[in-house]
């Protein structure tokens, strides 16, 4: 039985795979206009007749269709990703400089907003319909409508340009030349407000979710029977709805890590932090779309391995789930 | 008065204060969504100025003519807010009935004809759902150019998915009800079934739908804005934003007039009709 699951899975994260390589090999082509100005980065005007057909020949857009296909694929799993218009440098590199700092900011803003989404929903869900929790859950709907990038801005505006508290700017100072603790305390600061600004983003959704799963298990028969034999509340709390609830939440957080990680594009490009989102920002206004496409299927890797990864954790966390 | 008698009074006030909540929530959101919308409609009464024309000199601070002063080219802020508001409005209604469209369809069939037609077009929505959304938003917008349809374009072919799952499951249920039943076995064709029975039972819940994808739209419109991929004649919130942050407004003492109220109002208008939503959901399906 889980088996078969786990394979239905796999089939579609496939799916997932083949929908977005297929999506960056057709869009450049199906634009109006001509595709060389996409595809190969060349003013088409400028060129002689010559020029062009060889431009032509070298991106290979005069084989049929399904050659030039296949070929966009064997690319990819050669991790062939093409040169920057902009730069001229392999775009595998540009991720690989990129990626850490988004994997960092991505990561902690999790952590933090893990463990405040848990706990206000618990507490909320615990004390359902008094003020407390009303007052809880009208602050969440209303931190789900904040734009992520106004945000980021007036957090600057506030922690680095009011009271420069804290950096504005970059994920580390340019031309300093530290080394050791201060420049990790320089990584750190220049990472708080990002970290931050994705962190409040995040919380909602998690908090969302461990409200209702708690609410559930709350009516669950079996927590009545706790009552009944007169377990304290600390034990009912943390002993038998604690432990029920936190399946789903893991899952959230998971498809959640692929959605935070999508939403770098703003708050990155708000704070100029080198991250994978800042260069999607870059490649976009500077019509580098080699880039972009590249940093695209990045990101659809990303959201797949949380996917997987949830998928791997939840027999683990809910034993309920497990095959029988 | 013993300490069961104040415990059952005490867990009755929250429950009417549960119940009242969603009244409270629908409400609050009309009077903004209302507010906003009147906004919109006689902005050019309300506005002060054209927020097209250079009316004082630039970077003005907020002063008796200008109350939240003037943008890098000398454009009152105030008036292109109040006009602004037709924009974000506009797109988000506009996509949001894009993807309210394509949803309902989408839901309605696969609902209806749930073995092998229903089962792949779900998994069609599925795989839309996990596609990372936002740098596939940008990915779009980037390609198709910047305008006003091909922003609520984008914007409504990517939010639909979630609309689609909402109702389907809602035509599931309605499927095996006796009326649909009897409706089908006196021999109704399909799509009689469909638009006589299952379709205007599913109007509560799209509205509900509907209203949370012009939530979400809003947002999205902003975001599009901010980053340059906005329509660049059109003047929305995001668009202020934009010129605020590639001018370093939010470096300056300016930020409080010329980037808080833009944000505000992204947020009070998501904010209105996300509040209308929960009221919505919570009278069909009670969660809170």
């Amino acid at each position: 039985m889980r088996q078969r699951i786990d394979i239905r899975r796999l089939a579609q994260y496939g799916v997932v795979v083949v929908v977005a390589v297929t999506l960056n090999f057709l869009l450049p082509r199906l634009m109006p206009g001509n595709p060389l100005v996409l595809i190969a980065g060349v003013d088409v005007g400028l060129l002689s007749p010559e020029q062009r057909a060889e431009v032509v020949a070298r991106v290979g857009l005069d084989a049929p269709l399904w050659k030039q296909y296949l070929r966009y694929w064997g690319d990819i799993f050669t991790g062939d990703f093409g040169y920057s218009f902009r730069s001229g440098r392999p775009i595998v590199d540009m991720i690989r400089d990129r990626l850490p700092w988004t994997l960092l900011i991505t990561g902690l803003s999790l952590v933090v907003s893990a463990v405040a989404g848990v706990i206000l929903g618990a507490l909320s869900a615990w004390r359902r319909g008094t003020k407390r929790d009303l007052g809880m859950l009208t602050g969440m709907i209303s931190i789900e409508s904040l734009p992520s990038f106004w945000l980021g801005m007036v957090l600057i505006s506030i922690f680095a340009v009011q009271w420069r508290l804290l950096p504005s700017f970059g994920a580390v100072t340019p031309a300093s030349d530290l080394v050791g603790w201060a420049l990790t305390w320089d990584v750190i600061s220049h990472a708080i407000l990002p970290v931050l600004t994705l962190s409040i983003l995040a919380t909602p959704g998690v908090y969302m979710t461990m409200r209702y799963s708690m609410l559930e298990t709350l009516g669950e028969d079996y927590i009545r029977t706790a009552r009944a034999k007169g377990a304290g509340e600390r034990r009912v709390l943390f002993g038998h709805v604690a432990r029920n609830t936190i399946a789903p939440v893991v899952t959230v957080l998971a498809i959640r890590l692929g959605f935070a990680f999508g939403g770098t594009v703003i708050v990155e490009t708000v704070f100029s932090y080198p991250g994978l989102g800042r260069l999607v920002f870059e490649a976009v206004s500077g019509r580098d779309y080699p880039v972009m496409q590249a940093a695209f299927l990045v990101f659809t890797a990303a959201v797949l391995v949380a996917n997987l990864v949830a998928d791997l954790l939840y027999p683990l966390i809910d034993p309920r789930t497990r095959a029988s | 008065m013993t300490a069961t008698e104040q415990q059952e009074r005490a867990a009755r006030r929250t429950a009417r204060r549960r119940s009242r909540l969603p009244i409270l929530f629908g409400v609050t959101g009309g009077t903004i969504v209302g507010l906003l919308v009147f906004g919109a409609v006689f902005a050019p009464l309300l506005a002060p100025y054209d927020p097209t024309e250079r009316v004082g000199r630039p970077f003005l601070p907020p002063s008796a003519e200008h109350l939240l002063g003037t943008n890098d080219v000398g454009q009152d802020l105030l008036s292109e807010l109040i006009f602004g508001a037709r924009v974000s409005l506009a797109v988000g209604i506009v996509a949001a009935s894009v993807a309210l469209l394509i949803g309902t369809t989408v839901g309605v069939i696969a609902g209806y004809y749930p073995k092998r037609l229903g089962a792949v077009m779900m998994r069609g929505v599925d795989v839309i759902l996990i596609l990372p959304f936002l740098p596939l938003l940008i990915v779009l917008a980037a390609y198709l150019g910047r305008s006003l349809l091909n922003t609520i374009l984008v914007i409504g072919i990517l939010i639909w998915a979630e609309p689609a799952r909402i109702i389907r499951s809602q035509v599931l249920s309605l499927r095996a009800r006796e009326y649909v039943l009897a409706a089908r076995s006196m021999g109704a064709p399909d799509r009689w079934t469909i638009l006589r029975h299952i379709v205007p039972r599913t109007a509560l819940l799209a509205t509900g739908s509907f209203v949370r994808a012009i939530s979400n739209a809003i947002l999205l419109e902003a975001a599009l804005s901010f980053l340059g991929l906005g329509d660049p004649i059109q003047k929305s919130w995001g668009s202020t934003l934009f010129w605020a942050q590639a001018r370093g407004a939010f470096l300056t003492p300016a930020w409080k007039w010329w980037v808080l109220p833009p944000g505000l109002l992204i947020m009070l208008a998501s904010l209105g009709f996300a509040l209308i939503a929960f009221s919505l959901e919570e009278r069909i399906n009670p969660r809170l």
